[in-house]
């Protein structure tokens, strides 16, 4: 069928959980350092400030980056994995340094929730990273910006196949079954809008294979009735409809991961001017301790 | 018309993954090879450029596209191809760029509504304030230099004071000059146990924590700096937040001795609870073993003996410390008589004040030493009461100097130079008595140095002279010296002066001074070789400080006086007679107004006229009394009759005395001044006497060990062993460097616990006890040295009865899974105390 349902082998768990770990471990040691700080008559939440905001610039740093120049893939991504790794140490920062407590005024209520948006997108992005590959296939390479084209291309083709006919029925005589006219009326009443342009997406989203099913159903439905000819095509426009259906897949699950980027990116904006004028007022009420 | 990759899915790279815009037929999968441009316009217009070559134009479409197409270009070489422009869409980069940098457009704008809503600053407060500090409504309060304005906090960034805020704490909570110093205690005595704990950090092994803690984070810049309050104390964190709350990590961060817990490698206690002996000296084992058994063997059952250890400790009162109770409550059974002096088997049992020393008389009559009168059968010693008294002078003091290694009443080998210091003495000894008679006590105790140049109070001179009254003195006088009147003034006035009404007036005093107006024009020349009359009365000091306040004295400097009060020699011929009244020459009229006439009339026993509350008591019997009427009759007369204008040259007989055996010591067996043979003694009134309390409190600091001045016989006298009143036999008395010596009237109280580190409350210990009670802590030795150690002046060179409490002992129950152990349990960080004081609230005016 379509889609293969991508199993990661078991040397990628294994190298997602020592990288748990050791982000487990890079933060449990940074907040042991905030820790001992704090004992020693520091103000605990001045160390893990810094260390939260220097975090903070790393990731955007990286965000800069990839702006502003064009990395190779390789290097974009290390870059990423950097960022991801960063991302979970500065959000055991983020708790170390609100004290496990929720906000108390309004200002601290949107540094929280900027940051807790930012993060929990960060978060999705990087399971989408992983999961979206996953559910299409190690071969799979389809790009997003693509998929237009791809689509169309299909379209073309099943529109080619449908609307085709074979000369040596037309050569014929005696009149045959409308093999043809069944298979263009299926085209036309199923297939084209099928292959206009992305559909079922909530269906994809879901996982739900539903739609192609019914679309499959109706192709062969009509293959018992038609001859061999007829059959190969419909068997080739088959082909095309479980191509599509990967399209649609892949353009939806693709499209969230671009999608996500929406959320992260312009918050962790706002988060920044939120955070400069977090350090002024901090340092500007400060009794003195650091 | 589309141009579509048919190469392999995926194949085609992308142009840029910057890139901003996309071609407007990307969604329709009909992409042209250009693309846009950067700043968004449509760029394609030909499906391919062709490209010249030998034979033609040919066809130069990317095979992506579609590779040549059939046609080729036109001859022109044009492509046959065209391609209608676009619309260009950003992509979804420059999409999300858009949203983002809205975004933060966004937030501005709603940072600047907050602030321009907002009613002040509240919304970037990082929480709420604890409950102790909630009514505070402005920042400013607390963060000095942020103000209140929306945007005043700008101001904070600027450096200032970093110890501004900690100051502003101090606004309230009012706390020692050293507030800001490590436990805000003086940095020299927190050096010394730094010192002492070197010892103990030596052999405690430290954790590992601990070491890299002090490697990553050093302590000297923070101490250096000075502690902030909000070091410790950190705001802002809810309602409900403690901010007394330190971990007990932060609490060694700074300490030299570093351990895990109090049940791991807290250093064992040193000599604990005691740092030094007890202000009041009790042996407990003494009064457990010996004294309250024979107590109770003697009086039976109805000797009130304590038979628990609450019936002398309570700590009711104040939780924080296990008083102990009253005199009265507890020890007056027993020590009230000895304290009294009912219980004194031999000596005295008054403190001699004021004597009539004894002198060699024959020896001085033999060297014709011109003493005047003095009592023959005097043995009387000079009291160092009267060497204070007497060295408030610098005069005074140089005789004292002299005379001080001689025996008074042997004088056989006394040099001609030691003969005429006697001399000079003995008329000292009389200006005194004269000096009290004709002025007042207290005026004269105020002339005494108090060491810091003050004022007497009056409260202090009432204690001083324990309200002496003038009976007693005058009746000694009577008896010792009765022709003293009539010395002084032979000698203001010279054997060839001229008659006290001859003599020229004396200027008058200067306005304002309160003297009367007419002072004596005694000069020093007529007293040759005795006391000038002006140091007599002109404040000195008893002490070896010299000069004193002039309180009482109200014109001293400049002029020449006698007593306190001025004699009144004066062309109007007022003189002083024999009995030392001021009289007008010749006659007995009465004395001019202002000067209180001599009640020499009151018999020799104190017939309850005088004007002080103590009572007097004079030693009477028919023979002394009779003596003293005869010797009376030749110079005075005691006279019963108080007109003043009685003939002075013959006086009544006086009235036979009414018998009596109770001698005036036992008459005063409850206290006060009486006197007997040629001393005036006190003898204690009750527990906390007050003229044994203000000698020795006014003393002691010039009294160190050894010291031979007049100040410090006086407290040595008070203090020996055999002392009245007892009163160091209980009150320890400590050495203080420096600044002589203190008694310790008190016992240990909250206020002295001031300065220590730990703090133990009884009270919740009380249910965990078993039937030994308090024993089980303080473990009573037997055996132990304890009176010994009160030998040495040094407070912490001790041997208690006790012995020191063991830290096993606390960590019977203060372990991991049973009682609490932190640090802030036993022990405190502001030594000296943090108090909130009332706030002066004015009275509101109508």
């Amino acid at each position: 069928m379509r889609r293969a349902v991508g199993r990661a082998p078991a040397a990628s768990y294994a190298g997602q959980i020592i990288q748990g770990a050791f982000i487990a471990f890079v933060a449990g040691v940074l907040c042991w350092f905030v820790w001992l700080s704090g004992s020693a008559l520091r103000d605990a939440q001045y160390f893990d400030g810094w260390l939260l905001a220097s975090g903070m610039l790393l990731q955007v740093y990286y965000h800069i980056r990839r702006q502003t120049s064009a990395m190779s893939p390789k290097a974009a991504q290390s870059w990423r994995q950097i960022h991801i790794f960063v991302g979970y140490v500065i959000f055991a920062l983020f708790l170390s340094h609100s004290n496990l407590a929720l906000p108390d005024t309004g200002f601290e209520w949107a540094l929280w929730s900027g940051f807790l948006l930012v993060t929990a997108s960060g978060i999705l992005g990087t399971y989408l990273a992983w999961s979206v590959p996953a559910k299409l296939g190690p071969d799979d390479r389809t790009a997003f910006e693509r998929i237009p084209i791809q689509r169309s291309e299909l379209a073309r083709q099943v529109h080619i196949l449908a609307m085709s006919a074979e000369k040596a029925q037309l050569d014929l005589a005696l009149p045959s079954a409308p093999y043809q006219d069944w298979i263009a009326d299926l085209y036309k009443n199923v297939l084209r809008s099928y292959f206009q342009g992305a559909c079922n997406s909530m269906a994809h989203f879901f996982g739900s294979q539903r739609h192609l099913k019914r679309i499959i159903a109706e192709i062969d439905s009509l293959e018992r009735y038609v001859d061999k000819t007829g059959q190969n095509k419909l068997n080739a426009m088959k082909a095309l409809v479980l191509e599509k259906d990967r399209l649609d897949f892949a353009h939806v699950h693709l499209g969230l991961t671009k999608l996500w980027l929406f959320v992260h990116v312009p918050i962790t904006y706002g988060l920044v001017i939120l955070a400069v004028l977090h350090v002024l007022v901090v340092y500007s009420y400060s009794s003195g301790v650091l | 018309m589309q141009l579509v990759g048919r190469g392999k899915r995926g194949r085609r790279p992308p142009r840029s993954a910057n890139q901003e815009w996309v071609c407007g037929r990307l969604k329709y999968g009909a992409v042209c090879s250009g693309g846009p441009e950067p700043d968004g316009r449509c760029r394609s217009t030909y499906e391919c450029t062709p490209q010249q070559t030998a034979s033609g134009w040919i066809c130069r479409r990317p095979v992506p596209f579609g590779g040549r197409c059939k046609r080729g270009p036109s001859p022109d070489g044009r492509c046959c191809k065209p391609i209608s422009p676009c619309k260009p869409v950003r992509s979804m980069r420059a999409k999300r760029d858009v949203v983002a940098y809205a975004a933060a457009v966004v937030t501005v704008i709603c940072l600047i509504g907050a602030f321009i809503a907002a009613t002040g600053t509240q919304f970037l407060m990082p929480g709420p304030l604890s409950s102790a500090h909630g009514a505070i409504e402005n920042c400013s309060a607390c963060h000095t230099q942020s103000g209140d304005g929306k945007l005043s906090w700008i101001h904070g960034l600027i450096v200032g004071d970093p110890l501004g805020d900690s100051k502003a704490c101090l606004s309230c909570h009012k706390m020692s000059k050293t507030a800001f110093a490590p436990h805000s205690m003086a940095p020299d005595l927190l050096r010394l146990s730094t010192e002492r704990l070197k010892k103990v950090a030596a052999r405690t092994p430290e954790p590992q924590a601990a070491r890299v803690r002090h490697s990553l984070f050093p302590m000297t810049d923070i101490m250096s700096k000075g502690l902030f309050c909000a070091t410790c104390h950190q705001e802002h964190q809810g309602i409900a937040f403690n901010l007394d709350k330190i971990s007990n990590a932060q609490c060694q961060s700074c300490h030299i001795v570093q351990f895990d817990s109090f049940d791991g490698n807290h250093p064992k206690f040193s000599n604990y609870p005691f740092t030094r002996r007890t202000r009041i000296t009790y042996d407990h084992w003494g009064h457990f073993g010996k004294h309250f058994p024979e107590i109770a063997e003697k009086r039976g059952p109805s000797a009130k003996i304590p038979n628990t250890c609450s019936s002398c400790h309570t700590s009711r009162n104040d939780r924080r410390h296990m008083a102990v109770v009253s005199f009265d409550q507890t020890c007056a059974s027993c020590h009230l008589d000895q304290i009294l002096g009912k219980e004194r088997a031999t000596g005295p049992k008054g403190i001699a004040f004021l004597t009539l020393p004894g002198v060699d008389m024959e020896t001085l009559k033999s060297k014709n030493a011109p003493i005047g009168e003095w009592p023959e059968y005097s043995e009387a010693e000079v009291t160092p009461f009267m060497k204070v008294l007497i060295g408030r002078s610098r005069r005074g003091a140089a005789l004292l100097q002299k005379i001080k290694d001689l025996d008074l009443l042997d004088l056989t080998e006394a040099t001609d130079e030691q003969i005429a210091a006697v001399s000079q003495f003995t008329w000292e000894v009389k200006g005194l008595f004269y000096a009290l008679l004709s002025g007042k006590a207290s005026d004269v105790m105020a002339r005494l140095n108090l060491g810091d140049g003050s004022d007497a109070s009056p409260q202090l001179l009432a204690e001083l002279t324990a309200s002496i009254p003038r009976d007693v003195i005058t009746s000694a006088q009577r008896e010792w010296l009765p022709n003293l009147g009539a010395e002084v003034e032979q000698f203001k006035n010279a054997p060839n002066a001229p008659p006290p009404d001859q003599q020229t007036q004396a200027p008058p005093a200067t306005e304002g001074e309160g003297t009367p107006s007419w002072t004596s024009s005694i000069t020093e020349s007529r007293l040759a070789g005795s006391v000038a009359p002006d140091e007599l009365a002109q404040g000195g000091t008893g002490l070896p400080n010299g000069a004193g306040s002039n309180a009482g004295n109200e014109a001293v400097s400049g002029d020449r006086a006698v007593g306190g009060e001025r004699l009144r020699v004066a062309q109007e011929g007022w003189r002083v007679d024999a009995f030392g009244r001021v009289i007008k020459g010749g006659s007995t009229s009465a004395p001019p107004e202002g000067v209180a006439p001599d009640d020499r009339g009151t018999a020799s026993i104190d017939d309850g006229n005088s004007e002080a509350a103590s009572d007097t008591a004079t030693e009477t019997d028919s023979a002394a009394d009779a003596e003293s009427a005869d010797s009376d009759t030749a110079d005075s007369a005691d006279s019963a009759d108080a007109d003043p204008g009685a003939a002075a040259a013959a006086a009544p007989a006086p009235a036979p005395p009414i018998p009596t055996a109770v001698d005036a010591e036992s008459w005063a067996e409850y206290g006060g001044w009486y006197r007997r043979d040629y001393a005036i003694l006190y003898r204690p009134v009750s527990h906390q006497d007050r003229f044994i309390h203000a000698w020795l409190d006014l003393t002691a600091p010039r009294a160190p060990k050894g010291n031979p001045s007049p100040a410090a016989q006086v407290f040595n006298k008070l203090t020996n062993k055999d002392a009245q009143g007892q009163c160091t036999k209980c009150h320890s008395i400590d050495d203080v460097p420096g600044k002589g010596r203190k008694v310790n009237w008190a016992p240990s109280s909250v206020a002295t616990q001031r300065g220590t580190f730990t703090r133990f409350v009884h009270e919740p210990h009380f249910g965990v006890l078993e039937n030994r009670g308090c024993l089980i802590c303080h473990k009573l030795e037997k055996g132990n040295k304890y009176l010994k150690s009160y030998e040495d002046g040094n407070p912490r060179s001790f041997v208690s009865n006790f012995s020191a409490v063991n830290k096993d002992l606390c960590q019977t129950c203060h372990t991991r899974n049973e009682a609490r152990q932190d640090c802030l349990l036993c022990h405190k960080y502001h030594v000296n105390g943090v108090i909130t004081p009332i706030m002066n609230t004015r009275i509101p005016k109508q």
